[in-house]
């Protein structure tokens, strides 16, 4: 069997046939299992600690006891974990509840809608939620240290948020159908949307979340109508079923999407779920949100926009790679090239910024790129196994950040920090983001990100599909220009003499309430040991990859599909792409490292001049302007969608305001008092004026009966028409 | 008849009618001239819908209704309008006499001369002098020093506008409804007026027993037809006869009644009320005592209140207490 | 009597409609003056003249009907008009000892 996997791989119509003519043997499918209800307290507990901190907070409990609840109740989540992955046979799903049961008509396929709130548990679950309740706990500890100086106010609120945010994406992780994942998915976009705003009375951070939800409501659309095209085609939206209906139960009897009913809306399903995943991982053209979100306390931004939810995005399409697969030979390439291409694009934007944090954050869209074009390249390994390292390394890189700014209040300006690594007491922090570095760069041997990203770029030269060799040349530039931005701000802030401003906020909002102000300080206890926790987690990565956990962990589930096998083509050292891959990553990110190191720390200068070289030629201004800019796609959106709709909607407002109201409304409560006052004069009290009153009413009286007829025949006319 | 003549006819009366109510008050200059136009425009109206009526209403001979009739309406019309336009309430009542004689006379046109002249008798013989009466007591001028200056709410008339146009549509729908049936208001022929009045005769038979007594002598007796003497009255209404026997047995002979048999409209109008109203004649009676009761006890407080101050004002004793001098009356009146 | 006018009656083409058109000219006269006139002595004699109105109605109604109920039914008109005169008179007078006016609009105690 091997043999003939060996002479299908490589070609996505091969991965199709595979998945046909193996029947079974495509990818694995769960089915129930009674008895493991205890693994529904991985939702359960974020949910406690959700409603205890909340009773924190309207008991105005001043004291770290919210984040020791969320670090305590998370922390067992992922023990319990830990316990599912130990306890781990086969893929099974686990009913906890019977939630949505709807059935109407009779026969034909969309007459039932069933949806249970059940976990599905195979490995690809498993791998996600292992670093995902991890993470968690380990962030809400660094939190617990972080978040000091509003422990005054907002303390619980923010471990609510982190609660909230855990339950929600752990629904979406363990989801049994695409309800549940939906729920999930709307659950963490909520979460985000609450935490980014967390410092509600910043205008800038209220806008931030605004725009990060609505940028995601774009992205949900696409899913929810996803989720409707599906359950209309495939008659369920529950990915495996009893009675072997379930959606991965019919791709793997096979699927004709060529003569579906429905045409090109069946075939547009892969096309809605990619917005969907483009909308919450910030791809092009929904990443806008996610430098804004950084708005966000550091935690936030370590937690959910670098490590865990905007790879939700990538745990669907992984989830759906059947789907993609079955229903259009265009959805696959359209994720390759839609990754490759924010990569690129981020990577540029990453490397004219001055703000660490913006850095990281177009830096985790550069990277979250790289796994869509895994995805798309039919590596769903490689895709699934850079979200894992990249979740570890840039977990570390933002919480270093944040460390900067807790101890220098609120500088995060480059330029304006240096030699970290000399001052005492920021050691670990300095050594912890050089590592982290490293493993973004992709580092030879020693960082993990190195094999995560090896796979997909060599992947994309032994795939075949539309332009796939240049999006693997795309690849490798963007791996250079991660290399550079990278360490520019490694070497701009870690190394070199010594030189410190500090900011001029603390911790993003305007109270100042630490004496001694003007020095910086250094972290302590908490945010050290987690530092260190998720850098040894790095490590641990590393050697889980050479016993090849994460490929069993991928194969294992239906993402299956798009495991590579490795095997060994005759033709020499260069028709492997395997082969030389490492060797040219490498020797690109040590470029990429030398050219940072030369314009970032031994010759500072240089840089400046270069800038300035380039701003100066006219044949070239527009280069790092435009880069330093963002490329302008904030202001691109601003024209184009936002403002039409501002007038939209205040051009409505005046409609409604002056017309309706004032005119309609306001109109029509006139007319009574007018009536009133024109009948007023009649009411003086004077005896003639009732007798006045007595003998209009009987003029009136004899009216009606002396034109009854007439009257009756008019109605008649009017009315009666219609009627016969 | 077209409705369209009749309204324009209502609307030049209520023209008119407005115009003479409205020029009232002390003597404007220009009121002459209003109202002038005014009455001219009334009585153009009033003939309007009368000749016009009667246009359209003609029948076989075509005529236009007799003199008689046009004389009394007119003065009844016009004594009306004057009543209410004249701003001296004496003047006021005595119009009303004028319109009860000329209702009087439209009476005698419709042969109810019994209730022509008790109209008379007791309008303009005993309501109206009530009024002159009450009016004596109650009008004073003003100003003590100009006595015949009226009182301003007697030349200033009250909105006259809205009730000339709630009259005047009030007019124009009653004239429509009279004239929508038109068609079938002939007035009956004189002749079943008689045949009409000589039935009543057959409720009086003493009566009838009168007149045959004093032709036939000795004994008789009438022939009953049920309840009531047999009468055989001619087919145009000019004759009657009745029917007697001498003795039992006897073949009923005829008796021819004379003209002046007939029932005059006061027999009629008598019989009417207590052979076939009697219970309203009783209550008639009580509502009359109700209405001098009520006159009696509201009058007599009346003058008690005006007793007492005048007396206040003159500082006199009360009647019947002579051992108080110069206290003065208080509390409501004794016994 | 009776002869010479039922004489000269059958040779004009005087209907009912006359009458009622007289009789209904009467009454919106009265009442027009009712609503006009402030002097409530003169109001009612207003009301009196509506009286009359309907009486010489009913007179042409039973003249047409050759019913005499019309004309006994104007007995009872005139005696409720006597009836009413009275007490209204009375009222009247009783309401000028209290204000010393005639005038129907200073009584307007009767409004919201």
């Amino acid at each position: 069997m091997t043999a003939a996997i060996a002479d299908h791989v490589g070609s996505i119509g091969g991965l199709l046939t595979l998945a046909q003519e193996h029947g079974d043997a495509g990818f694995p499918l769960a089915h129930p299992v009674e008895g493991m209800g205890w693994a529904g307290w991985i939702l359960w507990l974020p949910i406690i600690s959700m409603v205890l901190c909340g009773l924190c907070a309207a008991l105005r409990i001043k004291n770290k006891l919210p984040a020791w609840i969320t670090v305590a109740l998370v922390g067992a989540a992922f023990v319990l974990t830990l316990g599912l992955y130990a306890s781990y046979e086969e893929p099974v799903t686990i009913e906890l509840f019977r939630w949505f049961e709807m059935q109407w008509g009779e026969g034909g396929a969309a007459t039932a809608f069933t949806a249970h709130f059940s976990l599905y548990v195979d490995k690809l679950a498993l791998l996600w939620m292992l670093f995902v309740t991890g993470l968690s706990a380990l962030i809400a500890l660094y939190a617990s240290e972080y978040m000091e100086a509003d422990l005054k106010a907002g303390y619980a609120r923010f471990f609510a948020g982190v609660s909230v945010f855990v339950f929600a994406m752990s629904c979406l992780v363990m989801a049994d159908n695409l309800l549940m994942l939906y729920l999930g998915w709307e659950g963490v976009g909520f979460a985000s949307y609450w935490l980014i705003g967390y410092y509600y009375h910043k205008p800038s951070a209220v806008e931030a979340a605004k725009k990060a939800f609505i940028v995601n409501r774009i992205g949900d659309l696409g899913l929810a109508l996803g989720l409707y095209l599906t359950w209309h085609y495939f008659g369920t939206v529950e990915y495996v079923n009893a009675e072997g209906t379930g959606i991965f139960n019919q791709l793997q009897a096979g699927v004709d999407a060529e003569g579906a009913a429905g045409g090109w809306m069946i075939k547009s399903i892969p096309f809605l779920f990619m917005l969907g995943a483009f909308g919450k991982s910030a791809q092009i053209p929904l990443y806008v949100w996610l430098p804004d979100a950084m708005e966000g306390p550091t935690p936030v931004s370590a937690l959910i926009h670098a490590a865990t939810m905007v790879t939700a995005g990538v745990y669907l399409l992984a989830r759906m790679f059947p789907l993609l697969e079955a229903l259009h030979p265009l959805a696959l390439p359209a994720v390759a090239w839609i990754g490759g291409l924010t990569a690129l694009l981020a990577a540029t934007i990453g490397m004219a910024q001055y703000d660490i944090k913006r850095i990281m954050a177009y830096s985790t869209v550069s990277q979250l790129g790289y796994m869509f074009l895994g995805i798309g390249v039919a590596t769903t390994y490689g895709g699934a196994y850079h979200v894992f390292t990249h979740s570890y390394f840039k977990a570390v890189l933002f919480l270093t950040c944040g460390a900067i700014m807790h101890g220098f209040a609120g500088q995060l300006d480059l330029r304006k920090v240096s030699g970290l690594r000399h001052m005492p007491g920021w050691r670990i922090v300095s050594w912890t983001m050089l590592y982290a570095s490293l493993c973004l760069v992709g580092f030879p041997f020693i960082a993990n990100g190195f094999y995560s990203k090896d796979m997909i770029m060599a992947q994309a030269f032994i795939s075949t599909g539309p332009g796939f060799t240049a999006l693997g040349v795309i690849a490798v530039i963007t791996a250079l220009l991660t290399a550079y931005y990278a360490f520019r701000v490694w070497f701009r802030v870690c190394a070199g003499p010594r030189y410190y401003e500090m900011g001029d906020e603390h911790h993003g909002d305007e109270h100042d309430d630490h004496p001694g102000h003007d020095k910086p300080h250094a972290p302590r206890w908490a945010i050290n040991l987690t530092l260190l926790i998720i850098t040894a987690g790095a490590l641990l990565s590393i050697w889980l990859f050479y016993r090849g956990w994460g490929e069993e962990m991928v194969a294992d589930s239906t993402a299956a599909g798009g495991v590579p096998h490795p095997h060994h083509v005759d033709g020499g050292f260069w028709a492997d792409p395997h082969a030389w891959m490492p060797w040219v990553a490498g020797a690109v990110t040590i470029i990429g490292m030398a050219i940072a190191w030369y314009f970032h720390l031994a010759n500072r200068r240089a840089a400046d001049r270069l800038r300035a070289a380039l701003l100066g030629n006219p044949a070239t201004r527009w280069l790092p302007t435009a880069m330093e800019n963002k490329w302008y796609v904030d202001e691109f959106y601003h024209a184009f969608l936002r403002f039409p709709l501002w007038v939209v909607a205040h051009s409505l407002n005046f409609f409604d305001r002056y017309l309706v109201d004032l005119v309609v409304i306001d109109g029509l409560g006139r007319i009574p008092r007018w009536v009133g006052r024109w009948f007023q004069p009649l009411q003086n009290g004077v005896l003639q004026s009732h007798a006045a009153t007595m003998a209009a009413l009987a003029g009136l009286v004899a009216i009606f009966g002396l034109y009854a007829p007439e009257l009756r025949r008019f109605l008649e006319m009017l009315f009666g028409g219609g009627g016969g | 008849m077209a409705p369209t003549i009749l309204y324009i006819a209502c609307v030049l009366g209520g023209l008119g009618l407005y115009l003479l109510v409205r020029g009232g008050g002390p003597e404007r200059r220009g009121t002459g001239p209003i109202k002038a136009l005014g009455a001219l425009l009334g009585l153009a109206a009033l003939a309007w819908l009368v000749v016009g009526a009667s246009d359209a209403l003609a029948g076989e001979e075509g005529g236009r209704p007799e003199a008689f009739f046009v004389i009394f309406s007119l003065i009844a019309v016009a004594a009306a309008v004057r009543l209410i336009t004249h701003t001296k309430p004496v003047y006021s009542a005595l119009y009303f006499v004028l319109v009860v004689l000329a209702s009087a006379g439209l009476f005698l046109l419709l042969e109810a001369e019994f209730m022509a002249f008790a109209l008379v008798i007791v309008y303009a013989g005993a309501i109206l002098i009530t009024y002159l009466f009450v009016l004596m007591l109650a009008q004073q001028s003003p100003d003590p020093r100009k006595p015949d200056e009226q009182a301003e709410y007697d030349m200033n008339p009250r909105e006259p506008a809205s009730g000339a146009i709630v009259g005047f549509i009030l007019l124009a729908l009653l004239s429509r409804m009279i004239f929508e049936g038109s068609g079938e208001l002939e007035a009956p022929p004189v002749e079943e007026a008689r045949v009409a009045a000589w039935r009543e005769l057959a409720r009086m038979p003493q009566r009838v027993e009168e007149y045959i007594a004093a032709d036939v002598d000795g004994e008789f007796e009438l022939v009953w037809d049920g309840e009531r003497p047999r009468l055989e009255i001619s087919a145009d209404g000019s004759s009657a006869a009745a029917y007697y026997r001498v003795a039992e047995g006897d073949a009923p002979r005829r008796f021819p009644l004379p003209a002046a048999a007939m029932p005059e409209n006061v027999q009629r109008v008598g019989l009417g009320l207590i052979l076939r109203f009697p219970v309203s004649l009783e209550l008639a009676g009580v509502i009359l005592l109700m209405a001098m009761f009520g006159a009696v006890v509201l009058a007599r407080r009346a003058m008690e209140l005006g007793e007492d101050a005048k007396r206040e004002a003159a500082q006199m004793r009360r009647l019947g207490h002579h051992d108080e001098p110069g206290e003065p009356a208080g509390g409501a009146g004794a016994s | 009597m009776m002869t010479t006018l039922a004489q000269l009656e059958s040779m004009t083409s005087l209907t009912l409609a006359h009458y009622l058109i007289v009789s209904a000219a009467l009454f919106i006269i009265g009442l027009v003056g009712f609503l006009t006139r402030r002097n409530m002595i003169v109001m009612f004699l207003c009301t009196e003249l509506m009286f009359q109105a309907a009486a010489i109605a009913m007179i042409a109604f039973g003249r047409f009907h050759f019913d005499i109920s019309g004309q006994v039914f104007v007995i009872f008109i005139l005696t409720v008009a006597a009836a009413e005169a009275a007490l209204a008179l009375a009222l009247v007078v009783f309401l000028y000892h209290l204000r010393d006016t005639l005038d129907a609009e200073r009584w307007s105690e009767l409004k919201e």
